[in-house]
């Protein structure tokens, strides 16, 4: 960057509203780390391909053919131009799985994420705002949610209600609540006798308007943090799930289901377990990349507690 | 010491009931095993008769108050599905997970916690990077996966290592190596951003002007510091690790507890898995608890009366 | 901390050097693999595949039922009718529990009042209602009668009335005997480490041939992969549960065979009761739209057997003139259009997830309906809910199994009759002819009536008719092990194999 340009740059920075310049802070932040950017560019494209994929690969992932089961991929003898990565046990598509994989790991992930930080953000906010005997209680449950056994609540929530993408993502977000109601909960301790928050309060605010306008802002970036790297293990977990058969339910093709499927065939058919397993290694990885680097850009304080 | 002690004592009190509180009605929501204990041609006659033996007509919250008043006096009911005393079939199992847990928790700090020192000193270099990219591999790796590799690899292709089961050493190594790769990278990761932040504090780098040797320095005062976080975390994971390895104890074949409990859930095995989730949660709260007595231990200046 | 470290790390050294590979094993000993830990060692509360197949090296029973669904003896010497509803029945001289206890006709009546006593709840209780006394005459000779004639009675007692010794049952408790029961059969239980393994070994004053090999070790892996994998390295001899389509890998291994035996009756039942699939029609064209031959091929290696009606082609009693419905989806689409779906209709198609090869078989299946307008929406369920689901005729298609019993009473009855399972299908003449087919004595007659029943719901076709899966065993080359059609792991029928 030119200076002239730099300086246009931090001039038009400054005009932005708070949250604005915040994302724009964090982004020039993000980008000054290698790793992270990579990460972030890798993700872009992960997400991109998962949108767009249908414009240039139009292939249906569902569509049968018994007679071409275990095709190899394109660059192995017998293997099909038709079929690049080749087909599954039941003569499907896996490039057109794995493409289309990617949309409902990558739903199941983030909604999950999201819902988790729904709840974990009103009940960290009351509970940190309010307290007395409501942050007691709600604090009380979250020590009873920490020290219960996740995978079993899980297993037994989605054996109870039965396996749909649905039930799997509300399991999955629920669970997660704790961590973000704590993190929460600590930052808005801190910030509710800070100036602003007391002029505001003296000013005759109420309540509702001092944590939405006030509070919760200033509390939203270690949520970004935590969320991101959650995202990656939710994504691992949902490809447990499937190995234990509760996961996202057939034939929907989830990365997870199409390892746990694969994993019969891994002596004859390796491509079934590697190409799945490598999709979802690179989304980790370049979540985690960009997580580690967000955390860094956004608060250094998080750094001890990842995963 | 005695307040900080009662309040733990409290706290563990409403953990476990809490917690048998939920898996208690929550696995009851699910419906009674009756159906699943006959036959499929047993008569609708003979379904209302087992179901009124076992108790599944009374009210949900009087079938709790006999769980938990049996519970106390150390009665967790017989297994419905394997006929003997919960309680029996629960302490059968639990030397298999502490072994499997102890195995991998150990072998994670032996190996992560010097890599994560290193790539804190070297902070930047070669070393640092590949470590910690291969930390993150080694989080984005599902464990069933890596299980059955390790299989495909050592057992049927190299033949060093039996696929499964428990008894030698031998049947050790694969399960615990599988489950300690993801712990590892956590380990490792968290050593390395404590140690970070930990070696720029002052006394440190008062240590360093006084002419200290530099592994002198790491080794005993930065270390020290470190470990605080790193016994935290380790303790919650070794908690959560005891029921928590199902996957890897399915695909070895592992007889331990997590196996147990997810055929119990499977089964509508009541007695068992309440009395399995109230086992887990007492070790988790006493494994914590270890861990906060080991604070006091490692860090003098921390009270034990904090305030909450 | 360096003291501590100091011992770790030659224990973890140690560990490390004592991991030498325990394959090594006695020529004497055979190591059999399940895919699951029996719940229990006493035969009469479990009716479980993976307990019974244990326990049946342990029990014995009165008979010995064969293939073809008829008896030989075993502890039973011989037997006669007194009339239709009698039989006398001697046992052998020579056969003692292990402990020592003789097994005569007391023994006999004990474990018969046992089995019924609704304190142990044996889940076989049912299938033994039809007895209704048992009369001991003299030390070794008994009478038990039916209240009707109940023509598969003797290889329903064969199964699952296994004689228990009255002495040490009593002496130990229902529950104790659960753990460490002492039986007549071929093996004695040495002991079973929870989790790990139960190791038995030859009764040395066992009635019968005396087993080739000494000692049997059952070990249960969960893992297909892993229960696979043991085999090709020489760790187990013989593995339960093995899917047809790994056949090629465990041969190429050149370290074992697959048995060809054992089969799972695989079907699609239909709820009949509400529409699109109260009209015959409608069923009879899912069961034209289904490309069985080609999921035969693709998922079975060609080793299925294709089913035309609900008596398995194995079993007296199936109509060999039927053959299954071919594969006509224009035929298919035809009926649905008669039957006012020519825009074909949803469905859902609900399976357990604990069957083997299920999820395979239900994409196929939805796939091939999807051809003629059916689009069905899978739902996998676990086996409790499953289970609960059937029951409370919840479910619309649905798969499930029966092993392919060589007696057609044991499910066309259970399945069909709507005194035993009213959920999905009702048909009077169906109910009277099953009725008949228990009490008709004579074996031809017999077969009539089943043949009848099979015509019948093969144009009836309350079931999408699928397949008998050869459900294998694994064997290593050195063993010589059949398997047999009941599944059951009978270890005095292996052997090792002639050079």
């Amino acid at each position: 960057m030119t200076p002239n340009a730099s300086s246009l740059y931090q001039y038009s920075v400054e005009r932005l509203g708070p949250p604005l310049r915040l994302m724009a802070d964090t982004i020039q932040e993000v980008a000054r780390r290698s790793s992270a950017l990579w990460g972030g560019i890798m993700l872009c494209i992960i997400f991109s391909t998962s949108l767009l994929f249908p414009l240039f690969y139009e292939v249906d992932p569902l569509a049968q053919d018994l007679l071409a089961r275990f095709l190899p991929p394109v660059w192995l003898e017998g293997g099909s131009r038709s079929h690049l990565l080749g087909t599954d046990n039941l003569g499907r598509d896996v490039l057109a799985r794995i493409l289309y994989g990617s949309r409902i790991s990558l739903s199941v992930g983030f909604s999950a994420v999201l819902l988790g930080e729904f709840v974990g953000i009103i009940l960290g906010l009351v509970s940190g705002y309010y307290g007395g005997k409501l942050d007691s209680l709600i604090m009380r449950t979250a020590d009873i949610f920490m020290a219960y056994p996740f995978m079993l609540l899980t297993i037994s929530v989605i054996a109870v209600l039965g396996n749909s993408m649905f039930n799997l993502i509300l399991v999955l977000g629920i669970s997660d609540w704790v961590i973000y109601a704590r993190t929460i909960r600590g930052s808005v301790l801190s910030l509710k006798e800070k100036e602003f928050v007391e002029a505001a309060r003296a000013a005759g605010t109420r309540n509702l308007p001092i944590i939405t306008r006030h509070i919760l802002p200033n509390v939203i970036s270690p949520l970004l943090v935590l969320g991101t790297l959650r995202v990656a293990n939710i994504i691992i977990w949902e490809s447990g799930l499937s190995f234990l058969g509760m996961g996202v339910p057939p034939p929907a093709p989830s990365w997870g289901r199409m390892l746990a499927d694969g994993r019969l065939y891994i002596s004859d058919a390796w491509w079934l377990v590697t190409l799945p397993g490598l999709a979802i290694m690179l989304t980790i990885l370049s979540i985690n990349l960009l997580g580690d680097g967000l955390r860094d850009a956004l608060d250094p304080r998080l750094r001890n507690v990842s995963n | 010491m005695f307040r900080y002690l009662l309040k733990r004592l409290w706290h563990t009190v409403y953990v476990v009931i809490g917690i048998s509180a939920i898996s208690f009605f929550f696995i009851h929501l699910s419906g009674d095993p009756v159906m699943l204990m006959l036959p499929g041609d047993a008569s609708m006659q003979e379904v209302e008769h087992l179901r009124q033996k076992l108790g599944f007509n009374d009210p949900l919250y009087v079938q709790y108050w006999r769980f938990i008043s049996k519970a106390v006096r150390g009665d967790f009911g017989e297994s419905l599905y394997y006929h003997v005393p919960a309680m029996e079939l629960i302490l059968e199992r639990l030397p298999a997970s502490l072994e499997l847990s102890f195995a991998a928790m150990f072998l994670a700090l032996l190996v992560a916690v010097p890599i994560g020192i290193i790539s804190a000193v070297y902070r930047g270099s070669a070393l640092d990077m590949g470590s910690m990219l291969a930390a993150l591999f080694g989080l984005s790796m599902p464990h069933f996966w890596l299980g059955i590799m390790f299989i495909m690899i050592f057992s049927v292709k190299l033949g060093w290592l039996p696929t499964s089961g428990r008894g030698t050493p031998a049947q050790l190594i694969m399960p615990a190596v599988a489950l300690a790769l993801g712990l590892m990278a956590m380990f490792a990761r968290l050593t390395r951003s404590v140690m970070l932040e930990v070696l720029s504090l002052d006394y440190i780098r008062t240590a360093r002007a006084k002419g200290l040797r530099e592994f002198f320095v790491i080794g005993k005062h930065a270390l020290k510091n470190a470990l605080i976080p790193l016994v935290t975390v380790a303790g919650m994971q070794f908690g959560l690790l005891i029921g928590g390895t199902v996957i890897i104890e399915t695909v070895f074949a592992w007889p331990g507890v997590g196996r147990l409990v997810v055929q119990a859930i499977f089964n509508r095995d009541y007695p068992l898995v309440q009395s399995i989730v109230l086992i887990l949660a007492l070790i988790f709260v006493a494994v914590n608890l270890l861990v906060d007595i080991l604070y006091i231990y490692l860090d003098p200046r921390i009270s034990y009366l904090e305030d909450e | 901390m360096k003291r501590w470290i100091a011992p770790l790390l030659a224990l973890t050294l140690l560990t490390v050097f004592f991991a030498v590979p325990a394959f090594a094993r006695d020529a004497d000993t055979l190591v059999v693999v399940q895919e699951a830990e029996p719940v229990g060692l006493d035969l009469m509360r479990s009716s479980i595949q993976t307990t019974m197949s244990v326990c049946y090296n342990l029990h014995d029973t009165l008979f010995s039922p064969q293939e073809d669904a008829t008896v030989k003896p075993a502890l039973a010497e011989k037997w006669e009718k007194v009339d239709d509803l009698t039989w006398k029945i001697t046992l052998r001289k020579d056969a003692t529990f292990h402990n020592g206890e003789p097994v005569n006709a007391a023994a006999v009546k004990f474990s018969f009042d046992r089995i019924m006593d609704p304190a142990i709840d044996s889940p076989h209780k049912g299938k033994l209602t039809p007895f209704k006394d048992l009369k001991v005459i003299d030390d070794h000779t008994f009478t038990i009668a039916t209240a009707e004639p109940y023509a598969p009675g003797l290889y329903i007692l064969g199964y699952y009335l296994p004689i228990v010794p009255p002495g040490y049952v009593k002496q130990v408790g229902d529950a104790e005997y659960n753990t460490k029961p002492v039986g007549s059969g071929p093996y004695k239980l040495v002991k079973w480490v929870k989790g790990e393994e139960i190791v038995i070994e030859a009764y040395d004053k066992y009635y019968g041939p005396k087993p080739a090999y000494k000692k049997v070790i059952f070990k249960a892996i969960p893992e297909e992969a892993a229960r696979v994998a043991a085999l090709t390295t020489g760790e187990a001899d013989v593995v339960g549960a093995i899917p047809v389509n790994q056949r090629k890998k465990i041969e190429e291994s050149g370290k074992a065979y697959l048995t060809p035996q054992m089969g799972a009756m695989n079907y699609l039942g239909l709820n009949t009761y509400e529409p699109p699939f109260k009209d015959v029609r409608v069923r009879q064209a899912v069961n034209y739209a289904l490309n069985r031959e080609l999921i035969n091929k693709a998922l079975f290696d060609g080793k299925a057997i294709l089913c035309a009606g609900p008596i398995s082609p194995r079993t007296f009693g199936h109509d060999p003139n039927l053959k299954p419905y071919p594969y006509d989806p224009e035929k298919a689409k035809k009926l649905l259009a008669e039957a006012g779906y020519d825009k074909g209709f949803e469905a859902k198609l609900t399976y357990g997830t604990y069957m083997s090869q299920i999820q395979e078989q239900a994409e196929a299946i939805a796939a091939d309906l999807a051809k003629v307008g059916i689009k069905v929406t899978l739902e996998p369920l676990e086996r409790a809910v499953m289970w609960e689901n059937y029951k409370g005729k919840k479910l619309q298609m649905f798969i499930y199994w029966w092993d392919d019993a060589p007696e057609p009473d044991r499910y066309v009855y259970s399945l069909f009759n709507s005194k035993s399972r009213d959920y999905y299908y009702k048909n009077p003449k169906v109910d009277e002819l099953l009725d008949k087919g228990r009490t008709v004595l004579d074996r031809e007659k017999r077969a009539q009536v089943y043949e009848e029943v099979d015509r019948i719901l093969y144009n009836d076709a309350p079931w999408l008719y699928l397949y008998v899966v050869p459900e294998v065993f694994g064997v290593a080359n050195n063993v010589d092990y059949q398997g047999r059609r009941d599944g059951f792991l009978m270890m005095v029928y292996a052997k090792p194999k002639a050079k």
